[in-house]
């Protein structure tokens, strides 16, 4: 839900006019320009319209932008309304922007690099995974650049809507079996207790009824199917009663 | 203004004339509260006339649908006035929780699609992020009385007592309105609905989702079939989304389908099962003139409308409207700015979230006349015939019984003149962004944030 309080065109940073000509005095002195200093009721004149960024550097304008465009995905979980369609647009303007400061190479000032502002650490959204700190002050170098790509899958991965009954059967079997212990059983031995086999895969949805755990089926592999009856006959019995009730 | 030959046509400068064959838009009605407290749950999500203009129905973000009536009591005058009440509301979409991710999904509703009507019920299907419903929404005037068995109020008789038998009889009762869902088709899609379209087989409708594009049949709710799918093997390679789908109004194995990337695709049911690979692809080349950070995000189209006569269609992306001839794929016939005094505020709509906001486009009866949204509570008509264009706002202060619209203007730089409001007093919370008109008369709907406004033609 968007912020309540009047949304006026003026409140990019950059269109700061006042900020404007402290930036061309003293590019160290950047991080302290009212610029950066949002909601401290900075006055600014009525000027003709038009926005102040054509005014900046270039490269200042672009790294204005990349903050803005990470300081967004990072943010992405925490909205009410997470949009898949918004991070897709984030991410892909971001790709761009360091694709072209790839292209231009190293070869900037160092002060430039001081220049940008230091990006707090990610809060942690809660129930997704951490995202990589993003090193905020080697933008600019090539080795440094945020790797987008890393990002991707846990930015995009949590837009996805599931169904908790059938969760389970989308996903590859050892993922969510990997911290559990399973060093005193053999997975092949939970196939003899022959539940049904599942569609597993995109397509038709399934149907509402099934419930009971579905998983020790769907994950014991087929190929290893193992005749142990006579001697598992014990935890058979337990493993049955165990997933029937 | 910038005139090109060859059959493109591109308006970019501020019409003088009112917008659709000199019509005056006067105000008619608005629904909705009045304070500027605005609830969440009644911010309006959807707006869509039924097929005869009879019905006008409204989601809102609490999952609440409103439908309204035009009144027929001067049938008579056919440019009389006529109003809309207060038909039938119910609750569609309850929230629902996903236990995995912890996460809420929503009641809003995304879409309402009325079906044609075929009895005396309406329905019409309502979606959320996830799941869609078809609605029946019929009418009760009589109702039995006269039962042996029971009283009126429905308490059981003593059989003891009955000493005669009589035969129930219906008697006219006060109308009532009563919506109950008939299907319920969920479990499709994994990722946000954002459409749905009715086919003209009135059997089956699509419904598309960020990823992939559903195809269903009307009565079957367990099963529906993937059309599109473009989410990639890798996520990590996701770099487009699908934004709009919509069924060609005559021809019922063609779809359309736009993307974030400002494409649309258009597909032929009957090539394959899974309609990957497209029929057309539409795409504009980029304007090297107009190039900045922002290009790709405003190029994503939020809307994509086929016209009545199914010969062109309709886009809609940040700044502009464009028309294409279904015949034609490498460019637009028509391209109408909108808002072009927003190009040089990108930076700043960027950082408030604004430069996200879908809007939806709409045409009018017979295709002559295109209207869309903007912000500061001003919506656009486009006028496709004339060549002109009008910019008109909904708000309570031109809301008098009959009051004429007058056009609003917006001063992009320089000196304002008198009238004119600068870009600066915009107030970008106030967005239209659902509109609709009425498919045969000049009557139109458009939605603030939680009021709904009903303007029509000024009659003499």
């Amino acid at each position: 839900m968007r912020r309540n309080s009047a949304v006026r065109a003026s409140m990019c940073r950059l269109d700061v006019e006042s900020a404007v000509k402290e930036v061309g005095q003293s590019i160290g002195d950047v991080l302290s320009s009212p610029r950066y200093v949002l909601g401290r009721g900075v006055k600014r004149k009525l000027v003709d319209c038009e926005d102040p960024v054509p005014d900046l550097p270039y490269p200042l304008q672009r790294q204005l932008v990349m903050d803005l465009c990470l300081d967004k995905l990072q943010s992405c979980h925490r909205r009410s309304e997470p949009s898949l369609h918004r991070s897709v647009l984030l991410a892909n303007t971001l790709r761009q922007l360091q694709q072209e400061m790839r292209q231009e190479g190293g070869g900037l000032s160092p002060t430039l690099a001081a220049a940008c502002p230091a990006h707090a650490a990610p809060a942690t959204p809660r129930h997704t995974p951490d995202l990589p700190p993003v090193p905020s002050d080697c933008v600019l170098a090539e080795e440094a650049l945020p790797s987008l790509t890393s990002c991707h899958d846990l930015i995009f991965g949590s837009f996805e809507i599931t169904n908790s009954t059938s969760y389970l059967t989308d996903l590859a079997p050892d993922d969510i079996f990997d911290d559990i212990d399973t060093s005193m059983y053999d997975p092949s031995d939970f196939s003899v207790l022959a539940f049904p086999s599942l569609r597993v895969g995109s397509g038709a949805p399934s149907t509402n009824g099934e419930e009971g755990l579905k998983t020790f089926s769907s994950c014991s592999p087929s190929s290893a199917l193992q005749h142990r009856l006579s001697d598992l006959n014990d935890l058979d019995q337990i493993m049955e009663i165990l997933v029937r009730s | 203004m910038d005139w090109e030959y060859f059959g493109r046509v591109t308006v970019s400068s501020w019409g003088t004339g009112a917008g659709g064959n000199d019509v005056q838009w006067c105000f008619s009605q608005v629904k909705g509260a009045i304070d500027d407290d605005v609830a969440e749950a009644d911010i309006i999500s959807t707006v869509e006339f039924n097929h005869s203009g009879e019905l006008l129905a409204t989601g809102d973000k609490g999952g609440r649908v409103v439908i309204f009536q035009q009144e027929t009591e001067n049938k008579c005058q056919p440019l009389s006035r006529s109003e809309y009440n207060v038909y039938s509301t119910f609750q569609s979409h309850e929230p629902e929780f996903d236990y995995l991710k912890s996460l809420e999904i929503e009641e809003k509703i995304n879409k309402i699609r009325w079906l044609p009507q075929k009895n005396a019920a309406q329905f019409l299907l309502s979606t959320n992020d996830k799941t869609i419903k078809l609605w029946k929404i019929s009418e009760r005037d009589k109702r039995p009385e006269g039962y042996n068995l029971k009283e009126e109020d429905g308490r059981y008789r003593d059989s003891t007592t009955i000493t005669t038998l009589r035969v129930p009889v219906f008697r006219p009762m006060d109308l009532m309105v009563e919506a109950s869902p008939r299907r319920i088709f969920a479990n499709a899609h994994t990722y946000h609905i954002n459409s749905i379209s009715v086919n003209s087989d009135n059997e089956t409708y699509l419904s598309a989702d960020d990823l992939r594009i559903n195809l269903w049949h009307l009565e079957i709710t367990d099963r529906s079939f993937n059309i599109v799918d473009i989410k990639p093997a890798n996520m990590e390679d996701l770099t487009e989304v699908i934004t709009a789908a919509e069924f060609h109004p005559h021809q019922c194995n063609t779809f359309v389908y736009s993307s974030s990337k400002g494409t649309i695709r258009l597909c032929d049911m009957r090539a394959s099962a899974l309609c990957d690979r497209h029929s057309k692809l539409f795409e504009e080349p980029e304007d090297p003139s107009n190039r900045s950070f922002f290009s790709e995000i405003i190029s994503s189209i939020s809307d994509v409308k086929f016209s009545h006569s199914g010969r062109y269609m309709m886009t809609r992306d940040y700044l502009s409207v464009k028309i294409w001839d279904l015949n034609m794929e490498n460019r637009p016939v028509e391209t109408y700015q909108v808002h072009e005094y927003l190009r040089s505020k990108l930076c700043s709509l960027y950082e408030n979230d604004c430069i996200f906001d879908k809007f939806e486009c709409c045409w009018n009866g017979n295709d002559s006349v295109v209207m869309t949204g903007s912000y500061n509570n001003f919506f656009r008509m486009l006028d496709r015939s004339q060549r002109r264009d009008v910019t008109l706002e909904a708000s309570r202060e031109s809301s008098k019984p009959r009051q004429v619209l007058k056009p609003r203007r917006v001063c992009a730089g320089g000196k304002r003149k008198k009238d004119e409001i600068s870009v600066d007093s915009l107030d970008f919370n106030k967005k239209i962004l659902h509109t609709a008109w009425h498919p045969q008369e000049n009557i139109i709907a458009v939605a603030t944030t939680n009021n709904l406004y009903i303007f029509q033609e000024k009659v003499n």
